[in-house]
């Protein structure tokens, strides 16, 4: 039994049927007495760049325990699925069960986006709140374009 | 002899301790691509070898999943 990271995407057509294919394959490790770790959906991301003319897809992580047999299984089913567009594994030396980047970004992003439609429904009573709310998210915001505009320089030094 | 003061290279990765490069944290990568999408080199960022390595495995898997571009003109 090895532990092994699968990432894979699907056609955005095919989003609802992700949870269903999720069920199948948790069935199909399980039953060969593999362990999922980690199952993250991350929902329909942007594409770096667009695969077969599409340009956003549904992206699916899942950290696994199971044996070769069991994975070629997997691999052959993403294979012939027509709704998944790309599949990659990387073998692990560990169960990984803490939450990817991509997936924290992404909770970070939602929660804001919460906060700001809160605000917008909010009663002008709760202002005093909102603000307080308000400033370490403005202040994170300000941090970011510092940074990126410090890598870039010593990029360019160096060149 | 330099003119200017050129602020010192590190190895962010040797610092802080990163044993391992995830090819998931993008803001990661990021600061490791250039504008072109190619990865920029050790002798320029100061990453140690070995780390290096894995970053260049970490940026090629995240463009085969479309979470980094491999050029700037797709």
């Amino acid at each position: 039994m090895r532990h092994y990271e699968i990432c894979f995407l699907v056609h955005p057509d095919q989003s609802e049927q992700v949870p269903a294919m999720l069920e199948r394959y948790r069935a199909l490790i399980e039953d060969k007495g593999g362990v999922i770790h980690r199952l993250e959906d991350w929902g329909r991301r942007q594409l770096a760049f667009s695969i077969a003319k599409l340009h956003k897809a549904h992206y699916v992580l899942m950290n696994i325990e199971c044996d070769a047999e069991t994975l070629a299984e997997l691999e052959g089913v993403f294979r012939f699925n027509d709704a998944v567009l790309r599949h990659l594994t990387v073998r692990r030396q560990d169960a990984v069960n803490e939450a990817s980047p991509i997936l924290q970004a992404k909770e970070e992003k939602d929660r804001v986006q919460k906060e700001r439609d809160d605000r917008r429904g909010d009663k002008p009573s709760d202002d005093d709140n909102d603000q307080d709310d308000d400033k370490p998210v403005k202040a994170d915001a300000d941090k970011k374009p510092e940074a990126e505009e410090a890598t870039e320089n010593t990029s360019e030094e160096g060149a | 002899m330099a003119r200017h003061f050129r602020r010192r290279k590190y190895c962010k990765f040797t610092a802080e301790g990163i044993t391992e490069i995830d090819y998931k944290d993008l803001n990661l990568l990021k600061q490791y691509v250039g504008e072109t999408g190619k990865v920029v080199p050790s002798r320029i960022t100061g990453t140690k070898a070995k780390y290096q390595r894995q970053l260049a495995t970490a940026v090629k898997r995240a463009r085969f999943l479309a979470l980094l571009p491999y050029t700037d003109n797709h």
